[in-house]
């Protein structure tokens, strides 16, 4: 295939399968079926993780505490007293994120003219994941927000450095989702198109050295961003 | 001109946000450089906040991206 025909078979999302159900037809395409894969392998290891939990622990169960207890910190620093609630959701969409992005590390090697048993192509790629995620994130903030200010403090806020600020207020609720989803996405598919054309042209030695780069720091700063604007998020819709 | 050639320049033309980009991003490393030579033992936190902000600055060029790639793709 020329370089061209695979970028564009690598940008594509085929549907994987149909459901026919209560007279819709939902196509459901394969990064549907790779967050299932990833919610299914993250399950299992939070199972794996906690089984035997004793008072003193050993290696697996230390690593999971300083890792709960790093995200619990990071929320009630953030946050404010009210981050104990939301350091759960906070710490599922960071470990969510480095899982979908780091995925495609794991594709077996390819190259020296036969291709790959199997791809892993991240699921983050798709506008539709991360449309999902940011507007769970901003569903968080305008639904707790209301919750935890009341429905006056809320509309007291709207105006709160001046009534100048009330259009640039509601804006925000839009900008913010768009911008959080738009930031992942471009640059996961940006990193994406750029290691198929990498690998295209020069498959010897240079795929790993600039996957390096692109898929592993890329990946985890996308991650760790996301979630830490979503902490700040939420810490200004809780105060 | 018909309309796909006009898009492609357009997608060409949109991708220049990359500039904004560079810039900013090479100004910020070389605050951080300056910051860490003044005070070496700050630098955990100075590079975290520096990793932040030109995550935050990629931002702007990603949107350029994304509108070059759906003025070719559509």
């Amino acid at each position: 295939m020329t370089i061209s025909e695979k970028i564009t078979e690598g940008m594509s999302i085929k549907t994987a399968f149909t459901i026919h159900a209560f007279g819709l037809n939902i196509p459901i395409s394969d990064t549907v079926i790779g967050t299932w894969i990833i919610m299914a392998v993250l399950i299992l290891a939070a199972f794996i993780f906690t089984r035997k939990m004793c008072e003193i622990p050993k290696k697996p169960q230390l690593l999971v505490e300083a890792l709960v207890g790093y995200i619990n910190d990071f929320a009630t620093e953030k946050i404010g007293h009210h981050g104990k609630d939301f350091a759960a959701f906070l710490g599922t969409i960071f470990i969510f994120l480095i899982a979908a992005n780091l995925a495609p590390m794991l594709t077996p090697i390819g190259g020296f003219g036969f291709e790959p048993l199997f791809v892993i192509k991240p699921v983050t790629r798709d506008i539709n994941v991360t449309a999902a995620l940011a507007i769970t994130v901003i569903l968080t903030v305008l639904i707790c927000g209301l919750i935890y200010k009341g429905p006056i403090g809320w509309t007291k806020s709207l105006v709160k450095p001046s009534p100048i600020m009330l259009p640039f207020n509601l804006l925000e609720y839009a900008i913010k989702p768009l911008s959080l989803c738009l930031r992942l996405f471009g640059n996961i598919l940006g990193a994406f198109i750029i290691m198929q054309l990498i690998e295209a042209v020069a498959p010897v030695f240079f795929p790993p050295v600039a996957g390096l780069y692109f898929d592993l720091f890329d990946g985890l700063i996308q991650a760790v961003v996301f979630a830490f604007l979503s902490t700040i998020y939420i810490g200004e819709a809780v105060e | 001109m018909d309309v796909q050639s006009a898009a492609l320049i357009g997608a060409g033309v949109a991708v220049l946000t990359g500039l904004g980009a560079g810039f900013g991003i090479g100004l910020a490393t070389g605050k951080t450089s300056e910051a860490i030579a003044r005070q070496p033992e700050a630098s955990g936190k100075i590079t975290g906040s520096f990793l932040l902000g030109i995550a935050l600055a990629e931002a702007t060029a990603i949107y350029g991206l994304v509108v070059a790639l759906l003025l070719i793709f559509k």
